[in-house]
């Protein structure tokens, strides 16, 4: 696959440098066309605030965990998927009466791909969170501060339990987890991507 | 027993197992399917939680500014409301023959009358003093810009800012090169940072910057950036003759 990035990657860095000035360049460029499509189907201002937010916080996380590469212009991309997001929160909201313009974007495959890329790691994303909140409170504590703090002979020393105990704990519920996601629905949806 | 394997899991993600260890490892990765499927699983979870639980604080400061910017950008519905009703009591049709003769007349005033932004363009030529050891760099940026050759100029500019990367007169032809490549975004973040800063370049990079508006037809904002020229700038009388005819 080619993994040159676009000029526009500079979007993604900006996002993980939080460098606001470069991050108003896409509230300028592109909001605009995101608020009027989310207003134009049954939402308001709010509403497209909101979706652009998510939208961008995603990107964000795929940046920083996948080492997400834009390798095709960033207005379409988001475009779709900022899209794709509100029709998604309708039908959450079970507004079944909505009529939805469509508009005249045309998207290469390419960005297709990339959409989509974006899709499922939000999706996975959303698994794991979900998931996370399931398992008891002691286990969240423990992941929590696994992950924060590397060292787990520190983790140790502020949940007051030996080393072994810790890493003993920390697999289990880490296995815990790893059962929840496994029987889900949702990752067997995702494993047929 | 699964929580063996998850300690299992645990320990070769930590590279903790043994050579011998971990060659049985992997076999039973390869042989056993749902073996695999669970490890494939306990890894992504762990890189994803690793990576959110890190970036917890981070991601609330991006939260920050982007809601900030949200605010600033997305105007409050209100002030869309009233629009949305009087359009809805339009014909379409009629509404669509009225933005066509509203766009003729804007390409008839805009022909006659909004300043284009090549009567503005005359950069000056690119002469760098010699800095560092990269003679034949220098050579081609030079012709290249001079020749008006922007695409060569900013390859060469690059790999000359690469050397000098505080030379801020390179990094302000680059942003010329942007400019006249139409890729506005790198221009103007070189522009904002030259103009904010306190090189003896800043004046040139408001004035380039008010230049970009124009070529983008952001005429009030070219004409706001246009009027923090000060009028010590050798910039000062292009800018006032710019300004009047916006």
């Amino acid at each position: 696959m080619n993994q040159k990035p676009h000029a526009d990657h500079i979007y993604i860095e900006a996002l993980l440098k939080n460098n606001s000035r470069v991050l108003s360049k896409i509230y300028e460029k592109f909001s605009h066309k995101i608020v009027s499509y989310v207003r134009n189907n049954n939402g308001n201002s709010d509403d497209a605030q909101d979706i652009i937010q998510e939208t961008l916080v995603t990107i964000y996380h795929q940046a920083k965990e996948k080492n997400f590469i834009l390798t095709c212009p960033f207005d379409a991309y988001f475009y779709l998927l900022c899209k794709r997001r509100w029709l998604n929160e309708l039908k959450k909201r079970g507004n079944s009466r909505v009529t939805i313009l469509d508009d005249d974007t045309s998207i290469t495959e390419e960005q297709e791909q990339q959409v989509e890329e974006t899709e499922i790691f939000e999706k996975q994303h959303q698994l794991f969170e979900s998931k996370f909140k399931e398992l008891g409170a002691k286990c969240q504590e423990l992941l929590k501060t696994t992950f924060k703090i590397k060292s787990m002979e520190k983790v140790a020393e502020i949940l007051g339990v030996t080393y072994g105990y810790a890493r003993k704990k920390k697999s289990q519920c880490m296995g815990k987890l790893t059962q929840l996601v496994k029987d889900s629905n949702e990752f067997h949806q995702l494993k047929a991507y | 027993m699964k929580e063996d394997s998850y300690i299992l899991f645990d320990n070769y993600l930590n590279k903790e197992l043994s050579a011998s260890e971990l060659i049985s490892f992997e076999e039973k990765l390869n042989a056993d399917a749902d073996f695999k499927q669970e490890f494939e699983i306990y890894k992504a979870l762990e890189t994803s939680l690793a990576s959110r639980f890190k970036n917890e604080e981070a991601e609330k400061e991006l939260r920050n500014t982007i809601s900030k910017l949200g605010s600033k950008y997305i105007k409050p519905e209100d002030s869309v409301k009233k629009k949305g009703k009087i359009i809805s009591l339009f014909n379409y049709k009629q509404l669509m023959v009225a933005a066509s003769i509203a766009m003729l007349i804007g390409f008839f005033l805009f022909n006659n009358g909004e300043p284009v932004y090549s009567d503005f363009s005359n950069h000056n030529a690119l002469e760098l003093v010699v800095r560092g050891n990269n003679n034949e760099a220098i050579v081609k940026a030079q012709d290249a810009f001079n020749s008006k050759n922007y695409k060569e100029a900013l390859q060469q500019l690059t790999v000359l800012s690469e050397t000098n990367s505080d030379d801020t007169e390179i990094e302000l032809y680059k942003g010329i090169c942007y400019l006249e490549l139409n890729v506005y975004v790198e221009a103007d973040v070189i522009f904002d940072a030259i103009s904010s800063g306190n090189s003896a370049f800043v004046n040139t990079a408001t004035w380039y910057k008010a230049l970009s508006m124009l070529k983008q037809e952001q005429f009030e904002a070219c004409k706001y950036i246009l009027k923090t020229i000060p009028e010590s700038a050798a910039e000062y009388k292009q800018a006032q003759k710019l300004l009047k005819k916006l």
